[in-house]
C-alpha cells in the first residue's frame, strides 16, 4: 500500500489517435482487472492490468468512426461503447467478440453507462431524451424525456434510485428511475457538462464543466453544496472513489486532480500527459487511478489507502 | 507581442497605411520621456486614449480609466501599446469580413494579414482566412491557415471544421474525415457538422475507396488478360480448345470492358469521386458563404 501519490504506469502509444474514453472493471469469477480504451481511431482496446503492468488483450473493430464512449458491466463480463457512428455495440471481454449492435440513430449515443444491475444501458440523445436499451433484447426499452438540449453526460446513482443527466447547455437532471419521473432540474453550469459521477453512497452528485468548475450538489435535496476551481480549462471527466472520500478530475489543461470529497480541496495534481486528458477513472477498490487523453498514452496512478 | 516585424505567415505582406501608422507610432512612443515635449506627450496619449475607446465600442474591451494618470503614462506605455494593437487588429478583422460578404477575396485576405501581423495569436484570423482561401481554391495555403488555427485554440469546433473543409478541397478525404469527428465530439449539437460536413466527407470517402477496389480490379483483369493461361502455347491444339480458349479470352475482355465503362465522375474541383446521386445521398455543405468568427 503506497501512502503518497505517484505515477506507477505509463502505456504509451496505446492507440492511433486521440484516446477519448477509458472503463476500469473486475471480473466477478477470477477477480482479473480489465482497462478498455476508446478512441478516434474507431477501434475499442481491452487491457488487462496485473503485475503493476498492462497488457494488450484485445483489439475490438467494428466502429466505423470515433468511439465517444465505453462502460464495463458490474460483473466485469460484458463492455459497451458508443461511437460518432450512431452505433452502441456490446461486447463479450472473454473472448473479444462482439455481442450485439444496436443502431441508435443518428446523433443518438454519445455517453453510455450500465444499470446498477447491468441490464440496461443508458445514452443520452440530442433532443434531450435519455434512451435505455435492455442489455438481453439489443433494443430501445425506454425513454426519459429532458425537453432540453443534447445530453452530453450520464450517471446511474449506485443505490439504483437516481439517473442523472448533463447537457450541453450545463442543465443537469435528476430522474427517479422506478417512476421515471424527473425529480430535479438544475441551473448547474452556464456551459456543457461533459461529465458527472455519483459517490458510492449515492447521496452527492458531482459536475464537470466547460466553465472550468467542478460543482456539487446534495442529491436529496437538490442544493449546491460545494464550487471547486483548480483547473485552467475545461472539465472533462470525474469519478468517484469507491471509498468515498476522495474524486478525480481530469481536464483540457493537462492535468489530473484528485480532490477531498469533505474538505473539498485538491489533494493531488499529476501534470504527466503532454495534451488533454478526456477520461479518468477509478479501479474497483480506490487503490489506483487510470487517465488517458489526445496523447494517446494511458497512465496508471497509485493512489494512498 | 506587438512587432511589425515577426511574420509568422508565408506570402507577401504589404506594408499598407495602417501598418506605417503603426510603425510610425511606434517610434514616437518610445521618445516618450526623452525629446518629446510633455504637451506632444499628452495630446498623443489623449488621442490614443480617444482612438482606443473609440474602437472599443462593441468589441468587449474594457472601458479606460476615467481618469488619465499622467505621472504612471509610462509604465502604462507598454499595455496601450498593446491595446492598440488589439482594436487595430479588431477593426482589420472586421473590415476583411465585410469584404469577404462582398466577394472581395483577395482583399479580405490583405486586412486579415495585416490584423496577424499585429495580434499573430488570434486564431479566428486564420481561420476566416482559410475560408476564404478554400473559397479561392487556394488550397494548400488554406489547409495551412486553418492548421494554425486549430493549433492555437483546439478547443475551438469551427477552427476543426474549417480545417476539414481545406482538407476536402485539398482531396485529403481521411483527414478530413479525422477534423470533421473532433469538431463533433467538442460540440456535438451543431447539427450540420453531423448531418453536412462529416456525412458527406464520409460518403466521399467510402467513394474513393470503391474507386481505389475498382482500379485494383481493373488492373487484375488487365493482367489476366496480357496473361491468359490459354495462350500458354502447347503446340497441341484442338479445334474445341481454341474455340474455348477463345470465349474465355472474350469473356474476360467483356468484363474488362464493363469495368472500365462502370462511371467513376469526378467533380469540379477535379479532386473527389462522385456517383450519380440518389435522393437521401448526403450533399455537400451549402454554408459556402464565409462565416464571420470570433468575439
Amino acid at each position: 500500500m503506497s501512502t503518497q501519490y505517484s505515477i506507477l504506469f505509463k502505456q504509451e502509444h496505446a492507440h492511433d489517435d486521440a484516446i477519448w474514453t477509458t472503463a476500469w472493471g473486475q471480473n466477478e469469477k477470477d477477480r482479473t482487472e480489465t482497462i478498455i480504451t476508446g478512441s478516434l481511431d474507431d477501434t475499442v482496446k481491452v487491457w488487462k492490468w496485473s503485475d503493476e503492468k498492462l497488457e494488450l488483450q484485445w483489439t475490438l473493430e467494428g466502429h466505423q468512426l470515433g468511439v465517444v464512449s465505453v462502460d464495463i458491466s458490474h460483473n466485469g463480463a460484458l463492455a459497451a461503447s458508443s461511437s460518432l457512428d450512431a452505433h452502441i455495440r456490446l461486447w463479450d471481454l472473454e473472448s473479444g467478440k462482439q455481442v450485439k449492435s444496436m443502431d441508435a440513430g443518428p446523433v443518438d449515443a454519445w455517453t453510455v453507462a450500465f444499470s446498477p444491475d447491468s441490464k440496461y444501458i443508458a445514452t443520452g440523445s440530442h433532443l434531450g431524451k435519455v434512451n435505455i436499451f435492455g442489455v438481453d433484447s439489443g433494443k430501445k426499452e425506454h425513454s426519459l424525456d429532458t425537453r432540453g438540449k443534447f445530453i452530453l453526460s450520464i450517471a446511474y446513482s449506485p443505490d439504483g434510485k437516481y439517473l442523472a443527466s448533463g447537457a450541453i447547455d450545463g442543465i443537469i437532471n435528476i430522474f427517479d428511475i422506478a417512476t421515471g419521473k424527473l425529480l430535479h432540474t438544475l441551473e448547474g453550469h452556464a456551459m456543457p457538462i461533459r461529465s458527472l459521477t455519483f459517490s458510492p453512497d449515492s447521496q452527492l452528485l458531482v459536475t464537470a464543466s466547460d466553465d472550468g468548475y467542478i460543482k456539487i450538489y446534495d442529491v436529496q435535496h437538490a442544493n449546491l453544496a460545494g464550487t471547486l476551481s483548480g483547473h485552467a480549462s475545461w472539465v472533462l471527466n470525474v469519478a468517484f472513489s469507491p471509498d468515498d472520500t476522495h474524486f478525480v478530475s481530469s481536464s483540457s489543461d493537462k492535468s489530473v486532480k484528485v480532490w477531498d470529497a469533505s474538505s473539498r480541496a485538491c489533494v493531488n495534481t499529476f501534470f504527466d500527459h503532454q495534451d488533454q486528458v478526456w477520461s479518468v477513472k477509478y479501479n474497483g477498490n480506490g487503490s489506483k487511478i487510470v487517465s488517458a487523453g489526445d496523447d494517446r498514452a494511458i497512465h496508471i496512478y497509485d493512489c494512498p489507502m | 507581442m506587438c512587432t511589425v516585424a515577426s511574420e509568422p505567415h508565408k506570402g507577401k505582406v504589404e506594408r499598407s497605411e495602417n501598418a506605417c501608422i503603426l510603425m510610425a507610432s511606434f517610434g514616437w512612443k518610445r521618445k516618450v520621456g526623452e525629446k518629446v515635449s510633455k504637451a506632444t506627450v499628452q495630446l498623443f496619449e489623449a488621442e490614443a486614449e480617444a482612438e482606443a475607446e473609440a474602437e472599443a465600442e462593441g468589441a468587449g474591451h474594457e472601458p479606460d480609466d476615467d481618469e488619465v494618470d499622467w505621472l504612471h503614462a509610462i509604465k502604462r506605455r507598454r499595455e496601450v501599446l498593446l491595446e492598440d494593437c488589439a482594436a487595430k487588429s479588431k477593426r482589420l478583422k472586421d473590415e476583411g469580413a465585410l469584404l469577404a460578404e462582398e466577394g472581395r477575396h483577395w482583399e479580405a485576405i490583405r486586412r486579415w494579414d495585416e490584423a496577424i501581423q499585429l495580434t499573430p495569436e488570434d486564431a479566428a484570423l486564420y481561420e476566416m482566412k482559410s475560408q476564404v482561401l478554400t473559397l479561392l481554391q487556394e488550397v494548400f495555403p488554406a489547409v495551412q491557415a486553418a492548421e494554425t488555427a486549430a493549433k492555437l485554440r483546439p478547443l475551438w469546433w469551427a477552427a476543426w471544421q474549417t480545417l476539414g473543409r481545406a482538407q476536402l478541397s485539398l482531396g485529403e478525404v481521411d483527414l478530413a474525415v479525422r477534423s470533421f469527428q473532433v469538431a463533433v465530439h467538442l460540440c456535438p449539437s451543431e447539427r450540420p457538422l453531423w448531418e453536412e460536413d462529416l456525412s458527406w466527407a464520409q460518403m466521399l470517402q467510402r467513394q474513393s475507396r470503391e474507386m481505389h477496389e475498382k482500379a485494383r480490379q481493373e488492373e487484375e483483369a488487365r493482367q489476366q488478360l496480357l496473361h491468359a493461361p490459354e495462350l500458354v502455347p502447347d503446340y497441341d491444339f484442338e479445334s474445341d480448345e481454341v474455340v474455348a480458349a477463345c470465349t474465355a479470352i472474350a469473356e474476360r475482355q467483356k468484363r474488362y470492358e464493363g469495368l472500365r465503362k462502370t462511371a467513376v465522375l469526378v467533380d469540379a474541383r477535379g479532386t473527389v469521386v462522385t456517383t450519380p446521386e440518389s435522393k437521401d445521398n448526403p450533399s455537400p455543405p451549402q454554408s459556402q458563404f464565409v462565416k464571420a468568427r470570433g468575439p
